[in-house]
């Protein structure tokens, strides 16, 4: 049996022999070197390997900083490089093979080295992480190219790159210069009518969300898995599961993140989780260096490569998962504890068409200040009852930032992410159903940070808008093709809900500008562009719906028991005004900077989310 | 053969129940009776479609809202006929929704609640009322009966959609009579005890216990406040906004927010709702105004519904289901305070509805199959018993007119009679036209204005020069119709005996009667040069 350094360690009692016999067992499922296995499943510190590897007069090397050569590189595979933690360096003068391994014992290693270069190698040992690093930064190439053009080679229709085709550009100009044309020869008919179909549609949109929320709420009634099935979960049935989960200088939030992968109940050896950090990103990198206790997680350096999105990271990430199951989490998330058994069991029960489970997201500081609870009411609403609505509904459902659980194999086939698109999420969820595949929704919970700052929640919300209107453009190229993909229900309920969304954040500041001058001055000038009974049903749809939209805020949070925050939805009108300072500011991006990802810094939240309590539901 | 019946027996039976409420509503409507409140829908509906001035007042500020819009749907039948058939709808609705709640819920037998449902809405003269006489009482009990049957979902299945839904049934109840807002008050036990509830801990004690150990916990005692605010924004939030922005559109449009309450063309409760002291002052001769103080109006209605009896006695030892029973008995509490006035039937009804709501949910196994249907079938027929009883002593004219009519069945076989509306109307249509154009004001003339077979030639306060023609009638109009001294609603319009004394003596015209009734009078106008 071919030896490594965990042997080793546990010859001298550093490392159990049942840890031994158990991260064997992983290094076999996965194809992994041992050492892999060690220091990504939670069975050894890093520091404590570093400094067994220096009591054994072993110098750990630099790789960043070692001369390199890269024509021996070249001959290498990325994936076997990551799976077996080594690189080569160059050809030393007595005619070795210098090649860097995160275990310079590894006999197995050694052995295939020789087979592969026809050369004596020599081993010295490295850090497995700056081997990670620089063999994705020199061979992740290929891969990244892949991840960044593949949905544009293989969907071209269904990529973001393009913004606005010809034709959309023609109906958008043409339209802007068509009601020009009808200002200036119809001034008052053109506005009342204006008017009147902005308002209607600020109304039916509304309408149309009370009527999911109470569509959605219905679904409280059932529960697709219950407890004692998930209690029933045969283990040893158990697939792999992969978990994804894309940082970007989250160092603050490295040990919360452990804690949370901790908390899960599925079997370890079957966790596949891989932590995607950018090739730039020294910061995250270094705090996983200096963790003082065991990573449950794999580290994948994405190489540089535009746009630097969080799909790009996810798809690149993809290349190197192994899972029956995929999730993808953000650093901060604290799911519940039962939720990828939850979803394994829903999966088993949903037929085969159903490819997308997507999660329930809340707020661990919910309580911390008024944008956080504000948030809160809004995510309440929207994954409680918004998306169990549309499930029932069968209407696309765009999913949601993070606990998005997939099917592997199918998320390949569909071309996974789109690196173009910032809401690459909510794409996805529609380019599932325009395959004919359903999403579904999985009553579990994650808890978020709720973004705290105004400024960044700005900026968050931005992005997300300006991904909706991307993602509405690029669905929207051909209207004839979507609507036999999806129906007319699915055509309808995009647009309302996609579409809707961007158009009425947009549309609110202006209407509630009407508004206010008429209340308060009585404009006769309004009065004489606007017949009474226009004004008549604009004030109705106006405040008709935001009195709706404030009690659908309300329904949600009572499900929730949130019952503190249910007045705070009177407030609703002004956060929907802070969604229109960002929907404008999206639309701004969309047209100058379409794949310019605004940054949401996490970790400004002085609460912990381990404060938080984790109750399956 | 027999799952067929089973599974289509309640629609046969609700179109069976259509046909016989069409049959009596035409026989009805043969013999000449015609609710007022039917009437001043059918003539907004009227006014609506035939006018061409201010329809959005009359769209917008019409109340009963929901009654006046489900007219609005059956207009194509008629104007006259469209209420009644609204009505109609609601009542058939509601027995078919009865039949298919008690089939599902109740788990009692078919031929258990089948006669039971099937008795009283074919012979409960209030339900029969409430369907052919063309007022919103079918509306109010349908919407009170959703808003229960969502309350008492809620607390079956605890989820937001039952709650959410009540409110939306709420608000559509308190826009067929608004009154019902003050159940805001009315549910403030069953909310308080909804929400202690809910939060009781160490469930093993006895239930006295679980409530003193919430109450005296701090953490507890705020998650009740928290918790009952919360049932009570989701409940009430709904009907106050959409009042809120009803009473807005009347303040833009027809210049006061109150206008839909108390304005004598937007609703007819202020018109026909009795003040007590008319009632005492010998209105009819039935004595049910005796009752409608507090505690006995509440003792008379378990007389009138003593299905109610068997409803308590099935809600034993359920104590937050039995407090949202008692709630529309507050609510009457609140209303006899608040409200001056004599209560028509569907103040009663209501407790029918609710005595059924909770048989639907609650009757399970108590008796052998037989016992049961005996005792419902026994307290079904008292109940139709105690319904004849209270038409009999009501004190409202047209609720003794409606009954008198029901009852004489040798009445119906006579000469269609017609109202002296109606007279009136054909007069008025006889002279009417653009050259010769007549001064109505519906506020009291509804019912004439309802009959009339078009609005050409008459001028109407929805019309702009209404007002200048009132300050001068020479200029636009050559004939006036006018409420006289023996009309009861002579104090609602300007175009009254009075009135017309003061015209003549400050307007250059003289007045010369051409036409009269009880309680009309058409008067032509001459210059006085002439």
């Amino acid at each position: 049996m071919a030896q490594c350094v965990l042997h080793k360690m546990a010859a001298e009692n550093s490392f159990s022999n049942e840890k031994l016999e158990a991260v064997l067992n992983i290094a076999e499922i996965y194809s992994y070197a041992p050492i892999k296995a060690a220091l990504n499943f939670g069975f050894l510190v890093r520091l404590d390997y570093i400094i067994f590897l220096e009591k054994h007069n072993e110098t750990v090397v630099d790789v960043r900083t070692e001369e390199l050569d890269e024509i021996y590189i070249n001959q290498c595979d990325i994936s076997h490089m990551n799976a077996f933690l080594y690189l080569p360096l160059r050809k030393l003068d007595t005619g070795e093979l210098l090649v860097a391994a995160a275990d310079p014992f590894d006999e197995k290693l050694l052995t295939s080295l020789v087979i592969k270069f026809k050369c004596k190698i020599k081993l010295v040992a490295a850090s497995d992480l700056d081997i990670t690093w620089l063999g994705h930064k020199l061979r992740g190439g290929f891969f990244v190219k892949e991840a960044v053009f593949s949905l544009m080679k293989t969907h071209p229709e269904s990529s973001a790159l393009i913004t606005f085709t010809d034709a959309q550009l023609y109906f958008i100009f043409g339209s802007i210069a068509l009601i020009f044309i009808f200002i200036i020869i119809f001034f008052k008919p053109t506005f009342i009518a204006i008017n009147l179909l902005s308002s209607l549609f600020f109304l039916f949109s509304i309408l149309f969300k009370l009527y999911l929320a109470l569509t959605g709420s219905k679904s409280e009634l059932h529960s697709v898995v219950s407890k004692s099935e998930i209690k029933g979960v045969n283990e040893l049935t158990l697939p792999v599961y992969t978990i994804l989960l894309p940082v970007y200088k989250e160092d603050k939030l490295i040990r919360k993140l452990i804690w949370n992968l901790r908390s899960l109940d599925y079997p370890k050896a079957k966790l596949d989780v891989k932590l995607l950090i950018e090739e730039d990103d020294d910061k995250t990198l270094n705090a996983v260096r200096n963790l003082d206790f065991p990573a449950n997680f794999e580290v994948i350096v994405v190489p540089f490569h535009m746009p630097k999105t969080k799909p790009k990271a996810c798809n690149y990430g993809l290349y190197f998962s192994r899972g029956e199951y995929l999730a993808i989490y953000d650093a901060e998330d604290v799911p519940d504890s039962d939720q990828l058994k939850k979803v394994v069991c829903q999966f088993r029960k949903l037929p085969e068409e159903f490819v997308v489970l997507q999660g329930a997201l809340n707020y661990f500081n919910k309580n911390e200040n008024l944008l956080t609870r504000m948030f809160t009411l809004e995510y309440s609403y929207w994954f409680d009852y918004m998306l169990s609505g549309l499930e029932t509904l069968d209407v696309p459902i765009p999913l949601g930032g993070t606990s998005n659980h997939f099917k592997l194999a199918k998320l390949i086939e569909l071309g996974a992410w789109d690196p173009f698109n910032v809401t690459e999420d909510a794409d996805l969820g529609l380019r599932v159903f325009d395959s004919g595949l359903k999403v579904g929704v999985v009553n579990s919970t994650t808890l978020e940070e709720a973004n705290n700052e105004f400024f960044n929640w700005i900026r968050q919300r931005s992005r997300w808008i300006k991904g909706y209107m991307q993602t509405y453009l690029v669905h929207m190229r051909n209207p004839a093709r979507l609507i036999r993909q999806v129906g007319w229900r699915g055509f309808f309920g995009f647009n309302f809900f996609i579409g809707g969304t961007s158009f009425t954040f947009l549309l609110y500041p202006i209407l509630l500008a009407f508004f206010a001058i008429y209340m308060i001055f009585k404009f006769a000038f309004i009065r004489s562009i606007f017949p009474d009974w226009v004004l008549y049903i604009s004030i109705f749809n106006f405040v008709a719906g935001n009195v709706l939209m404030i009690y659908v805020n309300m329904l949600a949070v009572f499900k929730r028991r949130y019952y503190e925050l249910i007045l705070f939805a009177i407030l609703n009108p002004i956060y929907w005004l802070m969604h229109s300072r960002a929907a404008y500011m999206g639309l701004w991006q969309l047209i100058t900077k379409p794949f310019y990802w605004e940054k949401t810094n996490h970790g400004l939240s002085k609460l912990s989310s381990t404060s938080a309590v984790v109750t399956p539901e | 053969m027999n799952r067929f019946i089973e599974k289509y027996i309640n629609g046969f039976l609700a179109i069976v129940l259509l046909v016989f409420y069409l049959v009596l509503s035409w026989v009805l409507h043969r013999t000449g009776y015609e609710h007022p409140e039917s009437v001043f829908i059918a003539e907004k509906i009227k006014i609506l479609f035939d006018s061409n001035e201010n329809n959005l007042v009359t769209l917008g500020t019409t109340f009963p809202t929901i009654v006046f819009l489900a007219s609005v749907i059956f207009t194509p039948f008629g104007y006259l006929f469209a209420p009644i058939l609204a009505s109609i709808a609601f009542t058939v609705m509601l027995f078919y929704t009865l039949l298919k709640d008690f089939k599902e819920t109740s788990k009692l037998p078919d031929f258990v609640y089948i006669p039971l449902v099937s008795l009283l809405f074919f012979l409960h003269p209030g339900l029969i009322y409430a369907a052919i006489s063309g007022r919103g009482v079918a509306a109010i009990l349908i919407f009170f009966y959703y808003l229960f049957r969502s309350l008492f979902r809620y607390y079956r299945t605890q989820t937001t959609f039952y709650l959410s839904m009540a409110s939306i049934y709420l608000t559509c109840l308190v826009f067929c009579d608004f009154n019902f807002i003050w159940l805001l008050l009315a549910f403030f036990p069953f909310i308080v005890l909804v929400s202690l509830e809910g939060l009781k801990i160490n469930k093993e004690q006895a239930p006295v216990a679980q409530y003193f150990e919430s109450i005296n916990n701090t953490s507890q005692r705020r998650k009740l406040t928290n918790r009952a605010v919360a049932i009570y924004i989701i409940l009430f939030l709904l009907p106050l906004g959409a009042l809120l922005l009803f009473g807005y559109l009347n303040a833009t449009h027809a210049g006061t927010s109150t206008y839909f309450l108390y304005s004598q063309y937007a609703n007819w409760h202020v018109l026909g709702n009795h003040p007590f002291g008319e009632v005492v002052g010998n209105l009819a001769k039935g004595s049910n105004s005796a009752f409608q103080s507090q505690i006995l109006f509440q003792f008379y209605v378990f007389f009138l519904t003593p299905l109610l009896f068997l409803t308590f006695f099935y809600f034993r030892g359920k104590l937050y289901e039995l407090f949202t029973l008692i709630a529309p008995f507050i609510l009457i509490a609140i209303l006899i305070i608040n409200c001056q006035f004599y209560f028509l039937i569907e103040y009663y009804l209501i407790f029918l509805v609710l005595a059924l709501v909770g048989l639907s949910f609650y009757a399970a196994k108590k008796f052998t199959k037989k016992a049961t249907w005996f005792i419902f079938f026994i307290f079904g027929l008292l109940n139709v018993f105690t319904g004849i009883y209270y038409f009999k002593k009501s004190d409202d004219p047209d609720e003794r007119k409606f009954f008198g009519i029901i009852r004489d069945y040798k009445y119906w076989l006579k000469v269609k009679g017609n109202t002296e509306d109606f007279d009136v109307a054909q007069y008025i249509a006889s002279i009417a036209d653009i050259n010769n154009k007549v001064l109505v004001d519906d506020a009291a003339a509804f019912q004439i204005v309802a009959h009339l077979k078009s609005l050409e030639g008459i001028e109407l306060p929805i019309n702009k020069s209404f007002g200048t023609i009132v300050e001068n009638p020479m200029s636009g109009v050559k004939y006036m119709c006018v409420a006289k001294f023996e009309n009861r609603l002579k104090t609602f319009t300007v175009l009254n005996s009075y009135n017309l004394g003061i015209m003549e003596a400050k307007g250059q015209f003289v007045t010369e009667m051409v036409y009269q009734t009880d309680n009309w009078a058409v008067y032509r106008l001459y210059p006085l040069e002439e």
